[in-house]
């Protein structure tokens, strides 16, 4: 045969849906050209667990595991969105401790989820020590959330009206003593791996994701923050006792390459973790005492409708409640931050390697509980 | 040629970093623990296996409401009216009972580990044990029974004619 007549054909691979990079159970649908991408399909769906329905057949108060389940490596973020909605929809105030509370259990978290996200894309990436020694501090932040709600990875602690249980005696010097030990910890990860040559030759200028890009997509957190937009609800839209406390937004500045790759989406998340440890301080200091929990004697809203946002490790989410004035909610929409970077993944993999790919997805920290619900 | 060999002395360069900090923690106290034969300390607030104490139940059914997976099995009968109304303990409030209570089953194969029906409880009777080790070999090993004059554990007799609610056993 004449090499005129042969013809080039792409070729379709399926990566997933137990690729261990996918963070869950995500099939890719990579149309390639030699090694070049040319589509990335993402297939999701195959962790649904009908939350929606679910809840529609529940009390308002029985919905809270349930929201557990969906961002499970964040479960108090989570868990404090929905409350807030719900409080939204009661039209209740929450007593200041309660408040406090909560936003140390959510930066902690914030903190726990960012060790997560930044060890396991190190592993992505081919290096295996940074993923230990997040693993090995995550640890501590999960003992600190079992002594005070008795779970280590869905919680349900913080409730409509405030949270479960008061404060376990000791548990402040605890977080204190957490704060001390891990800010050095973030240091010895930006040596090993922040910094690391090897490292950066891999993610930067790779999966860059320009700011109009990502902002027609509606990606939100530190997806967005890595482009270079300083968008932040808890500075923006400030929610809980935000105003009160003081902390940077952290960007992309495009520092290894291009403003919006994934160096600079990684970088975002481990000084975010910084910013949670300031916040974490400073909210130990000004906790006030009082009670824990609003007396509610049932939680049954007035018909109506709330929608209500917060900034969760991976971007905003949000809850769409619908009441009809009975006991359980008539319609819960959750607006998952996770579902919208999938829905860029297509935009950003195009004619990028396939090896790349594993890094895009990899920086764009989903968590497929959440993308499926 | 040059850029060539600056990357690799780069390269180099990092990974010795990298090696002498990982060196470091070998010194370090080991991070890990040998679990089935150390085991780790446990708050007092860890939410682990149900328990419930029957003879400070009142019978009120409130945790069967609360609980979002609907677990909790329970057949409370009214008390005749010649028969004798019992307190509850001192420490549960010395409430009324004024149900047998036969049946109080709950289903460790549904089970959420909320926490959500020992907030509700009145009496604290139904309570959170930091037991977590009940894995068994077949899956009706996993419905255990409280009910009154029964031995707290695994049940024994499935859907007997006084149980109201029947357990699905396949």
């Amino acid at each position: 045969m004449e090499p005129s007549e042969l013809k080039t054909q792409e070729l379709h691979i399926n990566m997933g849906p137990q690729h261990p990079s996918t963070h869950g159970v995500l099939r890719v649908e990579l149309v390639t050209d030699g090694e070049i991408v040319k589509r990335a399909i993402p297939h999701i769906g195959y962790l649904h667990r009908c939350f929606e329905k679910h809840a529609e057949n529940i009390d308002y108060m029985g919905v809270m595991p349930f929201v557990d389940r969906m961002d499970y490596v964040a479960s108090m973020n989570n868990d404090q969105t929905y409350a807030i909605t719900v409080e939204k929809l009661l039209g209740i105030e929450v007593p200041k401790r309660a408040e406090y509370i909560r936003v140390i259990m959510a930066e902690l978290n914030r903190i726990s989820s960012h060790l997560l996200a930044v060890g396991t894309y190190g592993l992505d990436i081919g290096t295996f020590t940074p993923f230990f020694w997040c693993f090995r501090d995550r640890e501590l932040i999960l003992d600190i959330f079992e002594m005070a709600s008795g779970a280590r990875l869905l919680y349900n602690y913080l409730w409509i009206g405030g949270v479960w249980m008061d404060l376990t005696p000791g548990i402040e010097e605890k977080i204190s003593e957490f704060c001390t030990y891990f800010e050095p910890k973030i240091a010895e990860l930006d040596t090993l791996l922040s910094y690391n040559p090897i490292f950066i030759q891999r993610t930067a200028n790779v999966g860059v994701i320009p700011l109009e890009t990502a902002l027609s997509y509606g990606l939100t957190g530190p997806n967005l923050r890595g482009s270079g937009k300083k968008w932040d609800l808890r500075r923006d839209e400030p929610y809980s006792v935000y105003p009160e406390l003081d902390f940077d937004v952290q960007v992309g500045r495009g520092e290894q390459g291009t403003v919006g790759d994934c160096w600079d989406r990684y970088i975002v998340r481990v000084r975010e973790m910084r910013e949670s440890l300031k916040i974490v301080r400073q909210s130990l200091k000004q906790i006030p005492p009082g009670p824990h929990r609003a007396t509610l004697r049932r939680v049954q809203p007035r018909a109506g409708e709330a929608y209500a946002k917060t900034e969760n490790p991976r971007g905003e989410l949000g809850f769409y409640i619908v009441s009809d004035g009975s006991l359980t909610p008539y319609r819960i929409k959750g607006k998952s931050p996770c579902f919208t970077s999938i829905s860029a993944l297509d935009e950003i993999c195009r004619d990028a390697m396939i090896a790349d790919v594993v890094a895009i997805i990899g920086s764009l920290d989903i968590v497929l509980g959440e993308v499926d619900r | 040629m040059r850029t060539y060999f600056y990357e690799l002395y780069q390269s180099l360069d990092a990974i010795l970093k990298g090696m002498l900090l990982t060196a470091k923690v070998a010194f370090l106290k080991k991070a890990t623990i040998q679990y089935p034969f150390v085991k780790r300390a446990l708050p007092p607030r860890t939410r682990g296996q149900l328990f419930c104490n029957i003879n400070d139940c009142i019978g009120c059914k409130l945790c069967a409401i609360a609980c979002p997976v609907d677990c909790i099995y329970i057949t409370a009968n009214k008390k005749g009216p010649t028969e004798e109304v019992n307190f509850t303990s001192e420490t549960s409030g010395k409430k009324p009972r004024r149900f047998h209570l036969p049946q109080f089953d709950i289903d460790f194969t549904l089970c959420c580990w909320c926490g959500l029906c020992t907030d509700v409880c009145p009496t604290s009777c139904l309570y959170m044990t930091p037991n977590y080790e009940f894995s068994v070999q077949n899956r009706q090993a996993l419905i255990w029974q409280f009910g009154e004059s029964q031995k707290p554990g695994p049940k024994e007799d499935f859907n007997r004619p006084q149980d109201q609610l029947k357990l699905y056993v396949a």
